[in-house]
């Protein structure tokens, strides 16, 4: 009859009221679980599509995120002497514009460098070929959106009229499909085609010749990001040189700062109330059973036995909510992920609520915690309980 | 000898000032001693017991169990005193509600560290020892008055105490159920157990072999003098 | 020139305040953001200098006129707000590429007040069919998107907040209950229906029930100003975070109230539909 044994007991005594309190603590633990994917959700999310494209620095002019700020000047040179460095395995300057296809819609258009892993993946069809053919309409590399829309299949021609500030037109260019692709940093509804750059910069009537947005580079397996971010900066002082981790520290800093808010705020709250509940629960239930406990206590049970019971029924009602929380948790998480992936701009590859152990980790030590804790003045009143007055008080009642 | 109580006083201290329940209150209980303790309400009997029963501490006087000085007892210690030494039976029954007969007649003995078997043997001797064999399995919600008190009495025995004290064991009964209980008393304390009953029951301390009375705090032998 | 105007002009500021003195006299005037002004320790008659060069070339002097809090762009909220205000024809001046003819007569984008916002969809579609190639987007479709999912996340949070604490309110009206068992025993030995009980619990949860929804109500009010505090102090931003407006404490208190009434209802009926002897019955 050891405590747990005991403590089972004395919950299923009144099982309405213990239903209820662990449905409580499933309530509340499933939202904090929730919480705690979100905290880090978003740039563990972004941190694997960052990895998945296969490159782990990048270059760009000013701090300003890619296309909103100033181009790379003078790309070509840039990625000759970066190429060079034995930090750095591949360097592919990548350059973000907009492109109509005139009359019917318009779309995202990427000049990439040759490569053979890029910010895409093709599905259908091929590659950018590594040059372009000399006389040949250049080839193009359009996403689902497009190729359904328009009803593209690889070679196919698509005519597109670059889309910039300047005020002279720019020339219709005729370029061959060659492929249909998954754009990683595509939103649900974008539309989007990719070029080799020389045929980019034509798009553009050669006004952004030798120009890039930004370049994405491999580090070597042997020095890995931080040498090559490190032996880059020296190399281009006024180029900003970052790696996927950097990227993503200033991300969490800034644009998913507003996430870990509310992750941090609701896992406050929902801790404060899981502690109100149990604590309220259990100091009621004591409460009830004063003359028990003073029974107990005269036949003999040593308040650490009293405590332990206690304690074994706040670990029940907690850990039976707490585990109960985790796939409700996991449902509540995919349907609010659904919620928030609907925010303009985002890509349809990122997810805000990301399960990782450390997540689970941190809900078991919290809702641990918070379960003792909650524990701690209802095991005060049973364990300071003075026992023949409180006999005297229950006979006489 | 199993308990001396020497000089015992107890003084409450209360809003509209102090209370003194027990005064100057000495008593020896030997094994197998039967002792009624008489006296109106309020005059301090059930406060006795709780000191006798090492639940109180005497604010003056001292209590010996079993030789040892209470006082000097941790709360551990005295804890174990009250398992293994002695048994109260209370006028409430103080049952467990969410547990069987059976069960609360185990209790004590698991927390004492009983083996399953030894507990499974001296619970089934208890139950039928107070005429409830066939009850084991009931709730005490299930059971009578006189049927709870005799499993009280049965958990009382549990741990086989030299001492059973006695908090107005009939108090919540009707008498042809309370002379049942008492009858069990007896039979308890025929079998060697010392028994102590606090009773205002006149026909219920007749039946013990040394009656007292108790009178604004203070112990007499019944008749004459403390 | 491809993204000069918008060109993150804080750079050339950071260069060009490095305690450059110019001529106050000519320099045309300029408003910078609150938060430029703290950061750069600058002060309203300050003359500074701009350049739309990442690296600070050719720099123009300005004089600071005053100064202005940034309209608080919930989508830019976590951006650095720095920024300065010129004059339309000293930006296109500093920013002009002096190989375009049309430089000086280019900007990105105008914006329109109607006389009736209502018919901004209607009007941007007549300006597109007159100017082919202008891009006519009524401003409030732009925005609206990422309310309208924020406002649905909070939303979903809610319900089950509302769920959890729906589980703990009955928790605590079922020990309520249960504690007054043998005083609804007595009621109905005495004779009192289980309507006239019912109606008591019923009166006495209202009070309760409103209290609770009004209390809880007014520590809202009390913690909007805690939580606006700390988020402006955090973003460094005039953004109102957390506003309760009558309609969201109305829809608070018509939610809380019948929930509080109905917990309080059903924790008594599964008492009352006992019978008197097993309320009685320790």
């Amino acid at each position: 009859m050891r405590p747990l044994w005991f403590a089972w007991r004395s919950l299923t005594r009144q099982p309405a009221r213990a239903v209820l309190g662990i449905v409580g603590i499933a309530a509340v633990g499933a939202l904090l679980f929730d919480m705690l994917l979100l905290s880090r959700g978003l740039v563990l999310s972004f941190g694997d599509l960052l990895e998945s494209v296969g490159f782990d620095v990048r270059i760009t002019a000013t701090e300003a995120l890619p296309s909103s700020g100033p181009p790379i000047e003078s790309v070509s040179q840039v990625v000759r002497t970066v190429e060079a460095l034995p930090e750095i395995d591949a360097a592919v300057p990548i350059a973000f514009g907009r492109a109509a296809v005139p009359g019917v819609m318009s779309l995202d258009l990427i000049g990439s460098g040759p490569t053979e892993r890029n910010v895409w993946k093709v599905l259908d069809g091929e590659a950018l070929p590594s040059q372009e053919e000399e006389g040949a309409a250049p080839a193009l590399v359009v996403n689902r959106n497009v190729a359904e829309l328009l009803e593209l299949a690889p070679g196919d021609e698509l005519t597109l009229m670059a889309i910039g500030s300047e005020a002279t037109a720019l020339p219709k260019v005729v370029f061959v499909v060659v492929g249909v692709a998954d754009f990683y940093f595509d939103t649900p509804d974008a539309r989007t085609a990719a070029v080799l750059l020389p045929a980019y910069w034509r798009a553009y009537g050669e006004t952004r010749r030798d120009e890039a947005d930004m370049l994405l580079l491999r580090s070597s397996a042997d020095t890995g990001p931080e040498s090559a971010v490190a032996t880059i900066r020296e190399v281009y002082p006024d180029l900003n040189v970052f790696s996927n981790e950097q990227f993503l520290a200033r991300f969490q800093r800034t644009e998913f700062s507003y996430f870990r808010q509310i992750s941090f705020a609701l896992s406050t709250v929902t801790l404060f109330f899981a502690f109100l509940l149990v604590t309220t629960l259990l100091t009621v239930s004591v409460n009830q059973r004063f003359a028990e406990i003073a029974s107990l206590r005269a036949l003999g049970f040593a308040r650490r036995r009293i405590v332990a019971d206690l304690l074994w029924e706040s670990a029940l009602m907690v850990g039976t909510g707490g585990l109960i929380a985790l796939p409700v948790g996991g449902l509540l998480a995919s349907r609010l992920d659904a919620i928030l992936k609907a925010m303009p701009g985002l890509p349809e590859r990122l997810h805000f609520f990301v399960m990782e152990p450390r997540s689970a980790l941190l809900y078991v030590a919290l809702l641990t915690g918070t379960g003792i804790l909650a524990a701690l003045y209802p095991v005060y009143l049973a364990a300071r309980l003075p026992i023949a007055a409180t006999l005297r008080k229950e006979t006489v009642s | 000898m199993i308990v001396e109580a020497r000089g015992l006083g107890k003084v409450f201290p209360m809003a509209a000032g102090p209370v003194t329940a027990l005064q100057d209150a000495s008593l020896k209980v030997h094994e197998g001693d039967s002792i009624a303790i008489q006296g109106p309400s309020g005059c301090g009997k059930s406060t006795l017991l709780h000191i006798l029963g090492c639940v109180e501490t005497p604010t003056t006087g001292s209590l010996l169990f079993d030789g040892h000085d209470v006082a000097t007892l941790g709360d551990f210690q005295r804890s174990r005193i009250r398992l293994t030494k002695i048994g109260f039976v209370f006028q409430r029954f103080f049952l467990l509600p969410m547990l069987t007969a059976w069960e609360n007649v185990e209790l004590p003995q698991s927390e004492a560290g009983a083996s399953k078997s030894e507990r499974r043997d001296r619970t089934a001797e208890l139950l039928e020892y107070v005429g409830l064999g066939e009850r084991a399995g009931h709730l005490p919600s299930q059971l009578s008055g006189g049927e709870m008190q005799r499993v009280a009495i049965a958990r009382a025995l549990a741990n086989r105490p030299g001492l059973v004290l006695a908090d107005e064991p009939t108090g919540e009964l009707d008498e042809a159920t309370g002379e049942q209980v008492a009858d069990l008393l007896d039979r308890v304390n025929a079998d060697g157990t010392a028994m102590v009953v606090v009773t205002h029951n006149p026909l219920l301390a007749a039946r013990a072999t040394r009656q007292l009375e108790m009178k604004s705090g203070r112990l007499f032998e019944s008749g004459g003098a403390s | 020139m491809r993204g000069s105007k918008t060109v993150l002009l804080a750079t050339a500021i950071a260069i060009a305040c490095a305690g450059v003195a110019h001529a106050a006299g000519d320099a045309p005037e300029i408003l910078v953001s609150r938060q430029l002004l703290e950061a750069r320790d600058l002060s309203v008659g300050d003359v500074v200098s701009l350049s739309s060069s990442r690296t600070g070339e050719s720099p123009r002097p300005f004089r600071i006129a005053g100064v202005y809090e940034p309209t608080p762009d919930p989508m830019r909220l976590t951006h650095k707000h720095w920024s300065v205000r010129l004059h339309l024809p000293d930006m296109l001046e500093l920013t002009a590429d002096p190989d375009d003819p049309l430089a000086l007569e280019s900007v990105s984008r105008i914006n329109v007040a109607l006389a009736d916002p209502d018919e901004a969809s209607e009007f941007a579609r007549d300006l597109y069919a007159r100017v082919p190639g202008l891009l006519a987007t009524p401003a409030a479709a732009e925005d609206a998107t990422a309310f309208v999912v924020l406002e649905r996340f909070h939303f979903a949070i809610a319900i089950v907040t509302v769920l959890g604490s729906t589980a703990f309110l009955l928790a605590l009206m079922v020990m309520r209950a249960d504690e007054r068992r043998e005083t609804v025993g007595i009621l109905r030995l005495v004779g009192l229906t289980r309507t006239r009980i019912l109606l008591t619990v019923l009166v006495e949860g209202l009070c309760v029930a409103v209290a609770g929804a009004v209390f809880g109500v007014l520590f809202s009010i009390a913690m909007e100003d805690v939580f606006n505090a700390f988020f402006q102090w955090h973003y460094d931003t005039a953004l109102v975070f957390v506003h309760v407006t009558p309609g969201i404490a109305g829809r608070c208190v018509a939610l809380a109230v019948p929930l509080g009434v109905l917990a309080g209802l059903v924790a008594s009926w599964t008492l009352l539909r006992r019978d008197i002897v097993a309320l009685l019955r320790r």
